[in-house]
C-alpha cells in the first residue's frame, strides 16, 4: 500500500536514470474498482506532462517511466486526485459534514494500480509533515495505539465525484468499514509489509477478525512481526482455537513472550490446547486426495477423478490448486454434478477454504469439522501446498481411543 | 410617492433580515483589547490620532467587503477554500497560527475582564467562572438565531462609550475636524506604533476569518449580496462610531489634562474626576461588555476555522452531539484563555508580545488569499473584483500588509 502523501512531489526519472520532473497528481477512473490511468508529473519549469501509467515502471520513493512515453490528455471519465479527491469535504448521505480527505491510499493489484480507499484520520494529516511514525511510537509509549480513521472506496459514490463532492452512501452513524473477511482477501493479495501496515490501522477487535481470516502464512508473519503486547491482545480477541493454531507456527521464544502477556484464564486454555498437540495430525494423514488446477472444465476434472481415483477408499471433496500449487478452493461431487461440463471450476468452487496444519490438535480439528459439517480437512504447509487430508472417521477413532 | 415609500419599505425589511453578521463582526474588532488600545491612544495622542481611525474604516469596509462577498458567492468559509485551493500542509500551519493568536487575544480580553472586575472591586475569581459559564452556554445552547440576538444587544450597549463622551464635554468641532483633516499630528515613533496598534486591533485575521464563516452560518443567499455588502459599509462605519467615542471620551479628559495611562482599563478610573462618576462607570462597563463579546467571537471564529480547515460540522445551528469538536474548541479556547488569565506568573505583556507577532505573520498570508480568491473567474463568477475596486483592495491590502510586517520585524528587534 502506498499513501499519495508519500509520492507527491517525488522525482520522476526515464528509465535510462535521467531526471525529467517530479510527481504532481495520479488520474483515476471514477468507477467501482477506480483504476490509476494516468500520471501528471511537473518539469524545472513547472510544465505539465500527462501521461498513461502504462509508461509507468514504477511507483515507489521515485518514479521510474519508460524513455519513449508520449503525452496523452484527460478522457471525461477521468479524475484527479488532487483535484477531485484530496482535501474535498466528505459528506454522508443526510448531507452532514463528516470530515475531509486527508490523504488517498494506494493499492497494487496484478499489473495496475487502484485508488484503496481515504484516509480521514489525524495521522493522515501528519503523514504530509513526515510525522506519523514519530507520533505513533510516541503515543505508544503513553500506552495509546493510535489507529487512524480509514474509508473504503466502496463506501464513496463515484458519481458524485465528478460532480465535485465526495458523497458517501450511508449515513455516518451508520457508516461501517471494510467487511473483515473482504479485507483479509485483499491482504492476502499484498505483500507481507503492507499487510502488516493495515493491519496496525485497525482497531484491535476488527484486527483480530480480519487475521483470523488470513491464511497461517500471512498469520504468522504478521505476528512475528507485533510487538508481544499487540500480538497478545489480538491472540486474546480471536477464537481460541485459531489462535492456538497461529501460536504453534511461532518460535518457541516468542511463543513465551506472547503467552506471558495473555490474561491468565486465557493462558491457561490456551496452553491445555497447546498440551494436545503433542499428537499431532501426522500421523491420522492420508495423502488420498485429487487436485485440479482452477481453471479446468468440469469434464476435465470429471476425468480426472475417473482416472486417477480408482482404488480410493474415501473422496467426497476435490481440491483446487493455482500455478504454484496452493490451495485456492474446493467443492464436493454434488456441487460437480450439478454443472455443465464446459464450466471451469473457479465458477463454483468454495474459496473461503477451511484448513489444518501438522501441528493442528486433533480436538480442533474435530471441531472444526462438526462446526463447518465438513468429512475431510485438507492439511497444508507453510507455503500453502496441500501435504494430505484428515478424514472424519480416522479422526473419530483416533478421539475415541484417547478417552477410552 | 406610495410607490416609493412601499419600495423603500420592502428594502428596509430584506436589509432587516440581512443584518447581523457583518455588523457584529465589525463591532466586535473593538473587543476589550482594542477598547484598551484606544483609549491608551486617545490619553496620549489627544484628538490627533482621530485621523488614522478615519482612514482605517475605509480599510475595515473594504476588507470586510471582500470576506462577505466570497461567502455568500461561494459558499464557503475562508478556511474551505484555503484548504481546498492550497492544501493540506499550509491549512494546519495557518490554523496553527491562528489558533495561537486567537487564545493570546482571548487571554487578554479576559485580563481586561479581570482588570475592570478589580476596579469594581469585584472578586476576580467567582465573576471570571460567571463569564466563562455564560459564554459556554449561549454558545452551546443557543442557535444562530439566538446568539445573534445577544450579539447584537451587546453592540448596542457600546453606545455607553457615547454617553460617556458627552459626559467628558469634549470639543466638538476639533473633534471632527482632527476625524477628517489631520490635525495635530505630530509624527514621531510613538504615534506611528500607536497607528499601527489602532490598525492591528481592528483589522485581524480573526475578523476576516469570522465575518465569512458567520455570514455563511446564517446561510444567506447570493441574491442579498447588495445588502449584505451595505451592511458591510454600515457596519465599518458603526464600529468606528464607537471607536470614535472611545477615542474622544480619553482624549478630552486625560490628554487635555496630561496625565499618563499605564493600561487602557485605567481609563475608566481616570477619567471620573473629569467626566464623573456615571462617564467612568459606563466605560467600565463597556469594557466588561466588549471583552466578553470579543472572547466569545474570537473563540468561535478559532471553532469555526477548525470546522472548516479539517471538514467537521460547524454550526451555531448544529446540535451539540453532532458539532462536538466545533463546541469542544470553543470550550478549550475559552476556559484554557481564563485559566491563563488566573495563573499569577504569566506574563500578559509576553503574550500580547506573542499574539502580534502572530497576527503579523497571518494577515499578509490571509489578504494574499482574499485578493487572489476575489480575483479569481471561476470562482467569483460575475462577482469578481472590478478595476477600480482592485486597485483599493491592493492599496488598503498592501497598507495592512506592510505595517503588519513592520510589527512582525519590530517584535523580533
Amino acid at each position: 500500500m502506498l499513501y499519495f502523501s508519500e509520492i507527491k512531489g517525488r522525482k520522476v526519472y526515464s528509465e535510462d536514470g535521467i531526471e525529467i520532473g517530479f510527481l504532481d497528481d495520479l488520474i483515476f477512473l471514477a468507477i467501482e474498482k477506480p483504476k490509476i490511468t494516468k500520471i501528471i508529473f511537473l518539469d524545472k519549469n513547472k510544465k505539465k506532462y500527462t501521461v498513461s501509467i502504462d509508461y509507468v515502471n514504477k511507483i515507489n520513493g521515485s518514479v521510474i517511466i519508460s524513455k519513449n512515453y508520449l503525452v496523452t490528455e484527460l478522457q471525461d471519465n477521468e479524475l484527479s486526485v488532487l483535484k477531485n479527491l484530496l482535501d474535498k469535504q466528505i459528506i454522508d448521505i443526510g448531507g452532514n459534514k463528516i470530515v475531509r480527505v486527508n490523504d488517498v491510499a494506494f493499492q497494487k493489484e496484478g499489473e495496475g494500480w487502484y485508488i484503496y480507499g481515504v484516509d480521514v484520520g489525524f495521522l493522515g494529516i501528519t503523514r504530509w509533515f513526515g510525522l506519523e511514525n514519530t507520533l505513533i511510537k510516541l503515543f505508544r509509549v503513553a500506552n495509546v495505539n493510535l489507529t487512524p480513521r480509514f474509508l473504503s472506496w466502496a463506501d464513496i459514490q463515484p458519481l458524485e465525484l465528478a460532480r465535485g463532492k465526495v458523497k458517501l452512501k450511508k449515513e455516518e452513524d451508520k457508516l461501517e468499514r471494510l467487511r473483515p473477511e473482504d479485507l483479509a482477501d485483499h491482504l492476502e493479495q499484498t505483500n507481507l509489509v503492507s499487510a502488516r501496515r493495515i493491519l496496525r490501522l485497525l482497531d484491535d477487535k476488527f484486527a483480530a477478525e480480519v487475521i483470523s481470516n488470513l491464511n497461517i502464512n500471512y498469520q504468522s508473519d504478521i505476528f512475528r512481526h507485533f510487538r508481544p503486547e499487540k500480538a497478545a491482545q489480538l491472540i486474546d480477541l480471536i477464537d481460541i482455537d485459531e489462535a492456538v493454531d497461529i501460536i504453534l507456527s511461532l518460535s518457541k521464544k516468542r511463543r513465551e513472550d506472547i503467552l506471558n502477556l495473555l490474561p491468565e484464564t486465557k493462558r491457561k486454555s490456551v496452553l491445555h490446547l497447546i498440551g494436545l498437540s503433542k499428537t499431532t495430525i501426522g500421523g491420522l494423514l492420508t495423502t488420498e486426495f485429487i487436485t485440479v488446477s482452477s481453471n479446468c472444465t468440469v469434464a476435465e476434472a470429471i476425468g480426472k477423478i475417473k482416472k486417477e481415483t480408482e482404488d480410493f477408499y474415501f473422496l467426497n471433496y476435490v481440491y483446487v490448486v493455482n500455478n504454484d500449487n496452493q490451495l485456492v478452493g474446493v467443492f464436493n461431487l454434488h456441487k460437480l454434478l450439478l454443472q455443465n461440463l464446459d464450466v471451469p471450476v473457479y465458477k463454483f468452487m468454495t474459496q473461503n477454504v477451511i484448513i489444518i496444519h501438522l501441528t493442528t490438535p486433533g480436538e480442533i480439528a474435530i471441531k472444526k469439522m462438526l462446526k463447518y459439517k465438513i468429512q475431510a480437512l485438507p492439511v497444508i504447509n507453510e507455503q500453502k501446498n496441500m501435504i494430505g487430508i484428515v478424514n472424519v472417521d480416522d479422526l473419530t477413532k483416533y478421539i475415541l481411543k484417547k478417552f477410552s | 410617492m406610495k410607490e416609493f415609500i412601499k419600495q423603500a419599505r420592502y428594502r428596509l425589511m430584506i436589509f432587516l433580515a440581512v443584518f447581523g453578521p457583518a455588523t457584529i463582526t465589525a463591532v466586535s474588532d473593538d473587543d476589550g483589547a482594542g477598547v484598551a488600545t484606544y483609549s491608551l491612544a486617545g490619553a496620549k495622542f489627544g484628538y490627533s490620532i482621530l485621523f488614522i481611525l478615519f482612514v482605517v474604516t475605509f480599510l475595515l469596509a473594504i476588507t470586510q467587503e471582500m470576506g462577505v462577498r466570497i461567502a455568500l458567492v461561494t459558499r464557503k468559509g475562508l478556511g474551505d477554500l484555503i484548504r481546498e485551493r492550497y492544501g493540506i500542509i499550509l491549512s494546519v500551519v495557518v490554523f496553527f497560527i491562528l489558533f495561537i493568536a486567537n487564545l493570546g487575544t482571548i487571554v487578554s480580553n479576559f485580563a481586561a475582564l479581570k482588570a475592570t472586575f478589580q476596579m469594581f472591586g469585584l472578586p476576580v475569581a467567582p465573576f471570571l467562572f460567571l463569564s466563562v459559564a455564560f459564554s459556554i452556554i449561549i454558545v452551546s445552547k443557543g442557535n444562530y438565531e439566538v446568539n445573534q440576538k445577544i450579539f447584537l444587544l451587546a453592540v448596542v450597549l457600546y453606545f455607553s462609550y457615547v454617553i460617556s463622551a458627552f459626559k467628558a464635554k469634549p470639543d466638538w468641532s476639533l473633534a471632527f475636524k482632527s476625524l477628517v483633516v489631520p490635525t495635530g499630528i505630530k509624527l514621531s515613533k510613538e504615534f506611528i506604533f500607536a497607528s499601527i496598534a489602532v490598525l492591528g486591533t481592528t483589522i485581524t485575521p480573526w475578523g476576516q476569518f469570522f465575518v465569512h464563516s458567520f455570514v455563511l452560518d446564517k446561510k444567506l443567499s447570493v441574491d442579498k449580496l447588495k445588502f449584505t455588502q451595505f451592511e458591510t459599509y454600515f457596519g465599518a462605519l458603526f464600529t468606528d462610531f464607537f471607536s470614535f467615542f472611545m477615542i474622544v471620551a480619553t482624549a478630552s479628559t486625560l490628554f487635555v489634562h496630561n496625565i499618563p495611562l499605564t493600561s487602557g482599563e485605567q481609563a475608566a478610573l481616570a477619567i471620573k474626576p473629569f467626566a464623573g462618576e456615571l462617564a467612568g462607570f459606563l466605560f467600565g462597563f463597556g469594557i466588561i461588555n466588549a471583552a466578553l463579546m470579543g472572547i466569545i467571537i474570537i473563540s468561535l471564529t478559532t471553532a469555526y476555522a477548525f470546522a472548516e480547515f479539517f471538514g467537521y460540522e460547524g454550526s451555531l445551528d448544529a446540535p451539540f452531539q453532532k458539532g462536538r469538536l466545533f463546541y469542544g474548541i470553543f470550550i478549550f479556547q475559552v476556559v484554557a484563555a481564563a485559566l491563563i488569565v488566573l495563573l499569577p506568573f504569566v506574563s500578559l505583556f509576553k503574550i500580547v508580545f506573542i499574539t502580534q507577532a502572530m497576527n503579523g505573520f497571518l494577515l499578509p498570508l490571509i489578504f494574499f488569499f482574499l485578493l487572489k480568491i476575489t480575483n479569481n473567474k471561476d470562482l467569483m463568477g460575475q462577482h469578481v473584483n472590478s478595476k477600480i475596486y482592485n486597485y483599493f483592495a491592493i492599496i488598503s491590502s498592501v497598507i495592512i500588509i506592510i505595517s503588519s510586517l513592520f510589527v512582525l520585524i519590530s517584535s523580533f528587534l
